[in-house]
């Protein structure tokens, strides 16, 4: 023990000695961090996090690789090694003296690098420190295992250097140490996987911007620990003493086997790509963690009050301040600024009723009925048209989760997402017609996906708990027997319907009830729904109701866009696709199909057309006496349905309730802060208040004295992030 | 007690290179030993199996009872070992060297008293670069007995010193030597060999070609003794007489120095005197110049020392 301290004391001294030893381990990494602070404009709070972790990074990658490795090498050149060779020890002693010395001096680059991000930029500190630590020891003892074997397996300094590059530059590049790994290529992100440095990159920024601890890293850091182990054990079975002695060429593919751990988790990740979307999260991290002050806009609160020449500050993902006129002063406070004159800036829109998994044009091609791809899509398609929030009342259960994680990650960007999973209905009901023509084989497996066919009330509540358990946000009820030809539908039991409802509210979901006239409204208010969804199509919804569902806070989602996309539909029009907005965001191949089924008169039904005609005046009707009557107001389009499309139909719906006759502020307040509090998220999003998501949408125009103005979007602000609207397409 | 160093049958083959061709010798306690040889003639290797820092391909060995190949970690601990070509860190300071040393060993003496000794005291706090060549090499001897050992190797201990620093390495092995140590030392000094070492073993190609007391060595080669006599005055005669013994005579230009190579110098100089005594010339210096062990060396093994 007494020769493990003596040599790891000597390296000590010497090291602080070594000017170019201490400009490799703390100045480099010391620059690098303010440059790129700089250069990625990451200002203060969060953002630095991201550069702390690629940094620390980097200091691991030179201490290990170039202390490590080539100071080996150079005391075997230059026959100190040697010295040491006549000593009764085994080079163990120096190989752990060396990594001692190696972790020790690193130590002080974690505290100086967390310091200055905090005390210079503000970032918070990290929570779990001990994790920091951790991986931050484990990183260092596993590069330095590394760099050790590389001395090792080198005959020369020159051969050194060279093997020493061919590990330091790729990890340099394609980890995401020096340039973010969420902007190189997909190829590149792949390259990366095999790479030890992605890792620590990784690990270091989950733990910084998502209070990670090292057992969310848990193979990568085992992959680092087997390395550290192999790699020393290895260094000391190849030690060599003297220059002259010289390793067989075969011995150097000893270096696969500490790599090793590295190439297999590679392979897997190449596989999963999961890490590709792990950098996207971490990135956009960074995105979100900006500082902006919109200035000088008109501003929609979203508690019914509207600011004529209001500032708005968003930090960090957050609106951390409201000021009336010009706001602080953006230099003192190191924010960007974003000019509104002329602008009106509102909480991002929420759409109450949404499905995903449709293409809401026609299309025969399979792919877009493919819900991995369909639903990010339309996520993306809701984003880039201004709704950052939307209820998905019926998807696929598996696909609504997976897509709402991605989201929620940050590895996909989209609108957040409130999933209800499968819908509940009866045999026959409506819901299950979607699953009709699929082969026998396919449909078990897509029902249980989509629908809930409950045959008691304790199946019911059974598979309301099972539900609650898959952790939807909602559950969603179909009460509907339809009407005209082809349309009529088995209606779901009340009672069934009832025992939904209480076990839903005994377990904290709201209830979302498709109805379709007004005794279906009856009973979904009669049994507590949380709102009723389309209302009815057929008849006026009695007074009574209205004023029930005024006084017990039912909302009312009146989706009078898919009301009016049917009777378009049967009339062959386009109009629906004949816009702006829904020309961007519908995938070219869609927009084509559309048009062409709908010029071709193959869906034409004059009778079914007059239909919907005379059921969107119903509903336009109801809703206007609910408002009225006082009932709470919220905004659905019902995409996915012919016609309606994810994100442009949001728009389309506040025209057509402006059209009935609600006021802008009405339709406005009812896709804001009606909607947040009906997702019982309006603690975080539906209004422009210190404290609140930083979730917003800047419009040009003041969409109050002509709602249109919400289709003509300056800019969409989802967390923090100022959307790139034109990426949104275009993800990893 | 067994000699602490002891060699037998000694081979050593790097491929198909033999380095090591069989060879014998037994270091006696407090003998100062000097393997003596041209580069490449197996010296460093040898020393080397017995520091236990190569394998050897066979034959015996034996270093204070312990086979080096074997007890390798426990020999070490025991010897002392100054290597040809081996240097510290240089920002490593002679105080920081001796307590690094130090720790690796299980029993050592004071470090301050050795560095007094080895007058390294004043340069305790100097860098290793800072120190003269003189200075390192002192070093590497306080390093070398900083276990107190019995045996010691040197491996060409004043090889590139300046005079005065190599004097002084000599002044210190025999101090060594006083102690009772027994000193194993390589060189290519004849002199340092001559002066430090009580028995030599000159090899060559692998073998030992001679071993002995320096003394022995020269008498056992041909070499022949050269009177050199230095005159007062000139001569009058060009051509001298062949003297009882001499061998080859030669009278420099200014007819002052005559030198005289004799297979029997001790009569070739009575007659010498005689002759000289005769002409009534006074001797102005006489100096009979006896075979060295470099040309022992020479003859034995057709090469010089020295390239």
């Amino acid at each position: 023990m007494r020769s493990y301290y003596a040599l790891f004391k000597s390296n000590m001294q010497l090291t602080m000695r070594d000017r170019s030893v201490l400009f490799f381990n703390y100045l480099f990494p010391l620059i690098f961090f303010f440059a790129f602070a700089e250069m990625f404009h990451a200002g203060t709070g969060q953002g630095i996090a991201y550069f702390v972790g690629t940094v620390l990074t980097m200091g691991i990658l030179g201490n290990g690789l170039w202390g490590a490795g080539m100071r080996s090498v150079q005391d075997r050149e230059a026959n100190i090694l040697r010295r040491y060779k006549v000593t009764p020890i085994t080079p163990l002693p120096i190989l752990v003296a060396s990594m001692v010395s190696g972790w020790l001096l690193y130590l002080p680059v974690l505290v100086l690098l967390v310091g200055l991000a905090h005390f210079l930029y503000a970032m918070p500190m990290p929570r779990n420190w001990f994790s920091l630590f951790l991986m931050a020891s484990i990183g260092v003892c596993s590069f330095r295992a590394l760099g050790l074997i590389l001395g090792a397996l080198a005959n020369t300094m020159a051969e050194a250097n060279i093997l020493i590059q061919l590990l330091y530059m790729p990890m340099l590049f394609l980890s995401g140490t020096t340039i973010p790994a969420s902007i190189l290529p997909v190829w590149a992100q792949t390259v990366g996987e095999f790479m030890p440095a992605s890792y620590l990159v990784t690990g270091f920024q989950g733990i910084f911007f998502r209070n990670h601890t090292i057992l969310n890293s848990l193979p990568a850091v085992g992959a680092l620990l087997l390395t550290a182990v192999v790699g020393l054990f290895l260094a000391v079975k190849l030690f060599r003493w003297e220059k002259e002695e010289k390793i067989p060429p075969r011995n150097r593919l000893w270096v696969l086997a500490v790599l090793a751990p590295f190439l297999v988790m590679g392979c897997i990740r190449a596989y999963t790509r999961e890490h590709i979307g792990e950098n996207q999260a971490l990135y956009r991290d960074l995105a979100r963690s900006g500082t902006f002050l919109i200035r000088h806009a008109r501003v929609f609160v979203g508690d019914g009050t509207v600011k004529e020449d209001a500032s708005v500050l968003v930090h960090d993902g957050k609106i951390t301040g409201v000021f009336d006129g010009a706001g602080p002063d953006p230099e003192k406070i190191r924010a960007e600024v974003v000019e509104g004159s002329g602008k009106t800036l509102l909480p991002g829109l929420i759409d109450a009723h949404v499905h995903l998994s449709a293409p809401g044009g026609i299309s025969s091609n399979n792919e877009d009925y493919n819900v991995d791809k369909t639903m990010p899509r339309n996520a993306a398609a809701l984003l880039y048209s201004g709704v950052t929030g939307a209820r998905s009342t019926g998807d696929g259960l598996d696909a609504s989760r997976k897509v709402r994680a991605q989201i929620a990650s940050g590895s996909k960007l989209g609108a957040a997402l409130f999933i209800c999973g499968p819908m509940f209905t009866a045999e026959g009901g409506h819901g299950t017609e979607f699953t009709a023509h699929v082969p026998a084989a396919l449909r078990d497996n897509i029902q249980a996906q989509l629908v809930r066919i409950p045959k008691s009330v304790e199946e019911a509540r059974a598979q309301v708990r099972e539900l609650k358990a898959a952790g939807v946000d909602g559950i969603k009820i179909i009460l509907e027997a339809g009407f005209g030809e082809g349309m009529l539908y088995n209606r779901m039991d009340v009672a069934l319907a009832r025992a939904v409802a209480e076990e839903a509210r005994a377990q904290n979901l709201p209830v979302a009830t498709h109805t379709g006239d007004s005794r279906d409204v009856a009973d979904a208010v009669d049994f507590g729904t949380a709102s009723v969804e389309h209302g009815s199509w057929r008849d006026a919804i009695p007074d009574a109701v209205l004023r029930k569902m005024a006084r017990e806070g039912i909302y009312l989602d009146p989706t009078l866009a898919v009301g009016e996309a049917y009777s378009q539909f049967y009339a062959g029009k386009a109009d629906a696709v004949n816009n702006s907005l829904v020309e961007q965001v519908v995938p070219a191949g869609i927009l084509k199909s559309t048009r062409e089924f709908l010029a071709s008169g193959q869906g034409v039904d004059a009778a079914k057309s007059a239909i919907f005609a005379g059921a969107l005046d119903h509903a336009r009707a109801n809703l206007l006496r609910a408002w009225k009557a006082g009932v709470p107001l919220v905004t659905g389009s019902d995409s996915g349905n012919p016609l309606v499309f994810d994100g442009p139909s949001m728009h389309h719906e506040l025209q057509l309730w402006v059209q009935a006759g609600i006021p802008a502020a009405v339709a406005l307040q009812a896709a804001t802060g009606n909607a947040a509090k009906l997702l019982r998220a309006q603690n975080r999003i539906g209004a422009i208040r210190e404290g609140m998501d930083a979730d917003l949408l800047l419009v040009d125009g003041n969409p109050l004295q002509d709602i249109s103005a919400t289709e003509r979007i300056s800019l969409v602000v989802f967390k923090g992030e100022r959307v790139h609207r034109a990426d949104l397409f275009d993800q990893k | 007690m067994d000699n602490p160093i002891q060699v037998e049958s000694l081979q050593k083959s790097y491929g198909s290179l033999a380095a090591v061709q069989g060879i014998d010798f037994q270091v006696c306690a407090g003998e100062v030993f000097g393997l003596l040889g041209p580069n490449g003639a197996g010296k460093t290797t040898t020393v080397e199996i017995l520091e236990g820092l190569r394998t050897r391909s066979a034959g015996r060995v034996s270093v204070l009872d312990c086979d080096p190949e074997v007890q390798t970690l426990r020999l070490k601990d025991r010897v002392g070992v100054c290597l040809q070509s081996t240097r510290l860190p240089d920002k490593m300071k002679v105080r920081e060297a001796m307590e690094l040393f130090g720790a690796l060993y299980t029993r050592t003496v004071d470090a301050a008293q050795l560095l007094k000794r080895l007058q390294l005291w004043e340069k305790r706090e100097a860098f290793y670069t800072q120190l003269s060549g003189g200075q390192k090499q002192r070093l590497a001897l306080a390093l070398a007995l900083l276990n107190d050992p019995q045996v010691l190797f040197l491996d060409e201990p004043s090889a590139g010193l300046d005079p005065q620093a190599r004097l002084e390495i000599h002044e210190l092995v025999q101090d060594l030597r006083n102690e009772q140590r027994t000193i194993l030392l390589t060189t290519h000094y004849i002199e340092e060999a001559e002066k430090l070492c009580d028995r030599v073993a000159i090899m060559d190609e692998g073998r030992i070609i001679a071993l002995g007391t320096p003394r022995q060595i020269q008498e056992k080669t041909l070499a022949h003794s050269t009177i050199e006599i230095e005159c007062a005055e000139p001569l009058a005669e060009t051509t001298l007489p062949e003297w009882e013994g001499a061998v080859k005579t030669t009278l420099d230009e200014r007819r002052v120095k005559i030198a005289v190579v004799s297979s029997r110098p001790a009569r070739t100089i009575v007659g010498m005197v005689k002759w000289l005594d005769e002409r009534n010339i006074e001797l102005a210096d006489i100096h009979i110049r006896r075979p060295s062990l470099e040309e022992a060396f020479i003859e034995l093994t057709g090469k010089s020392l020295r390239e």
